[in-house]
């Protein structure tokens, strides 16, 4: 009975180390890397464990498949305009209805979608994962990645050969044929949700889940494979709009005033906290294996406030919340775009539209979070779309 | 000893094109509710019924020279609802349910019933039923208690079990499922993407996306285009199934 674990291949920059090739060996033991690629052959037929990264990735437990029961995961489910570029097949949508636009999906559908603006943020998570198996081969605690679309299953062809030609590990998906997909959001257990649809952002947000619009920028900035990075606004995103609500009614110096009254109360939480608390599990999961200064998931806040005064308040709640976030960043009202260029996070989630057309600008993947006070005041995008 | 009734008030359908339903009256009326006006209460498949009329009723309006239609056969398959059988015709039409047809049989003979009557589909909150049925090449699938079921007509197909076109003599059940999704696609083209009163969805529950392609394009090759199609890959049904709220599932004739 096969109790081995198979942990994909992933050839990256500074993990061929661990997998024991070694040219010079001289055959005679039989390193953990022979027995991977027996087992590959004699069970599963598959000869692709031999070439770096190209194969199927699958994670094999006694002949089943492995997939994480959704309440031990960490599910992030991506609607399928934010995971791959779909302007063609909006504008056919748009111009001459939905027939039209199945028509076409179907006639185009051995031709893949490229890449779109959550892409890069879900190959990471696919990284980690890589990581997270190689440490924890039993356990669920891992990423699970879910298309969420409110497509019709016409188009479910064409999405799926797309994954396989990105060689994505997405095997759950929901493809609603036009209902509302919050129903599956939440029957999914859904720690985050990304579309790009602003009203189905704001429902989900409603509903408590973790939630943002993602917009296709171009000239994206490279970012990192093998760490995941992820930035957060503080108010409004992490914490609740009480202090911009403040700051909005009485301005800046009443803003000021009111958090030094208050520094040592907390702030109310807002909707991406519990993302970021489920980062901070998986990161303490490499730190228990002494990874900490290798770990793949780095987080960053990234806020106005400043440091000397306002941030105070903010950091004190993070730590009485328990979470740790690695790099804070006050930029006491400075512009974020450069500090985000910086940074080069996957994403960057912020509540006002200003910050997250500023940060494309400058090639970061920001998703808005329409949350709070800031909302009435965000009039920049009218992102009536449907699907 | 089966009966055979026709509902003279309704009109009946064209026995070469129709899809026949067979549901049974246990399903359909609650027994022994008869509350001394000889009415028995709603039961579990009302809400199906009334879903299929409404298919029915949009199909015609779509063309009124329709023949595609969903023909409604009430069955009895015990001997206590067998002697019911003027309760159960003055009920129907007290509802005004869209029946074509009663047959009155009993456990023995039920499925010779449903055998004769060329049913394409028999419905029944009985398991043990539906796989007698199923054994005999009827397919067949089992009813339950809907929580707030849709107005349009949800019909669920269990991916695992749809079987490609390439292996091999196809059973009889299959033969039967294969057909019926053949029909059900050409009833579903009759109306557009948007408004439809059916919608048809695929659930595969295990295995990953490959078998849910698979069986995409098994379906598609019958003349099946599915609406809606979730691929739960080991994930626990129910929390989608309760907001996917199907009337019934198929399993391709393989009752789950």
């Amino acid at each position: 009975m096969v109790t081995m674990s198979l942990d994909p291949v992933q050839v990256m920059s500074g993990q061929v180390k661990e997998l024991k090739v070694s040219p010079s060996s001289n055959g005679d033991s039989r390193g953990s890397w022979e027995e991977k690629e027996e087992f590959a052959q004699d069970h599963l037929g598959l000869s692709t464990m031999t070439k770096p990264v190209t194969g199927r990735r699958t994670r094999k437990v006694e002949g089943g498949v492995f997939f994480p029961k959704p309440e031990n995961a960490v599910t992030i489910a991506v609607s399928s305009r934010v995971l791959f570029r779909t302007e063609r097949e909006q504008k056919v949508f748009e111009q001459k209805g939905v027939e039209e636009y199945l028509r076409y999906q179907i006639e185009h559908e051995n031709e893949p979608f490229t890449p779109g603006p959550a892409f890069p943020f879900v190959k990471a998570l696919e990284t980690v994962n890589v990581r997270l198996r190689e440490l924890y081969p039993q356990s669920e605690e891992l990423f699970d990645i879910i298309l969420v679309t409110y497509n019709h299953a016409h188009v479910g062809i064409r999405l799926i050969n797309t994954i396989n030609h990105h060689n994505l590990f997405i095997e759950r998906f929901c493809m609603t044929g036009g209902s509302s997909p919050i129903g599956y959001l939440k029957a999914w257990q859904t720690n985050l949700y990304l579309s790009a649809d602003a009203d189905k952002v704001r429902e989900a947000l409603a509903e408590g889940i973790a939630a943002a619009t993602m917009f296709m920028t171009e000239n994206l900035t490279e970012v990192s494979e093998s760490q995941l990075r992820v930035a957060f606004d503080g108010d409004a995103v992490l914490f609740s709009d009480e202090s911009e609500r403040i700051f909005k009614a009485h301005g800046l110096d009443k803003f000021f005033e009111h958090e030094r009254d208050n520094e040592d109360t907390l702030l109310d939480h807002g909707p991406l906290k519990g993302f970021l608390e489920a980062l901070g599990k998986l990161q303490k999961k490499f730190y228990a294996k002494g990874q900490r200064l290798d770990c793949p998931i780095r987080t960053y806040l990234v806020t106005a406030r400043s440091a000397a005064s306002s941030g105070i308040r903010a950091l004190k709640t993070l730590r009485a919340w328990g979470l740790e976030i690695d790099e804070a960043l006050f930029l006491a009202g400075a512009p974020k775009g450069p500090m985000l260029e910086k940074i080069r996070p996957h994403i960057y989630f912020d509540d006002q539209m200003f910050h997250v057309e500023g940060a494309a600008e400058m090639g970061t993947v920001a998703a808005h979070v329409p949350y709070g006070i800031a909302q009435k005041h965000n009039q920049t995008h009218n992102t009536g779309v449907r699907k | 000893m089966t009966s055979t009734i026709r509902n003279t008030d309704v009109k009946q359908k064209d026995a070469e094109h129709a899809v026949v339903v067979a549901v049974t009256t246990r399903a359909v009326f609650e027994s022994g509710a008869d509350d001394g006006d000889g009415l028995h209460g709603m039961g579990v498949a009302f809400p199906l019924l009334q879903a299929l009329q409404r298919v029915n009723k949009r199909l015609l309006e779509e063309n009124p020279a329709e023949s595609l239609l969903f023909d409604v056969v009430l069955i009895t398959t015990d001997s206590q609802q067998q002697q019911q059988s003027s309760s159960i015709t003055s009920s129907t039409r007290h509802y005004g349910l869209e029946v074509g047809r009663f047959c009155f049989s009993s456990q023995e003979d039920f499925i010779e019933s449903l055998l004769k009557n060329d049913v394409q589909l028999f419905l029944s909150t009985d398991r043990n039923e539906a796989l007698q049925a199923s054994q005999k090449g009827v397919l067949s699938a089992v009813l339950d208690q809907q929580v707030a079921p849709s107005e349009q007509l949800r019909v669920m197909l269990c991916g695992d079990a749809v079987v490609r076109p390439d292996t091999g003599p196809v059973p009889e059940s299959q033969q039967a499922a294969q057909s019926f999704s053949a029909r059900l696609g050409s009833m579903r083209r009759r109306f557009g993407m948007l408004d439809s009163p059916l919608s048809i969805v695929l659930v595969t529950s295990s295995g990953g996306r490959e078998s849910c392609s698979v069986a995409l394009r098994t379906l598609r090759s019958r003349g099946l285009s599915v609406d809606e199609a979730y691929s739960l890959a080991g994930a626990p049904r129910s929390p989608i199934l309760s907001v996917l709220r199907p009337h019934f599932l198929l399993s391709d004739g393989v009752i789950d």
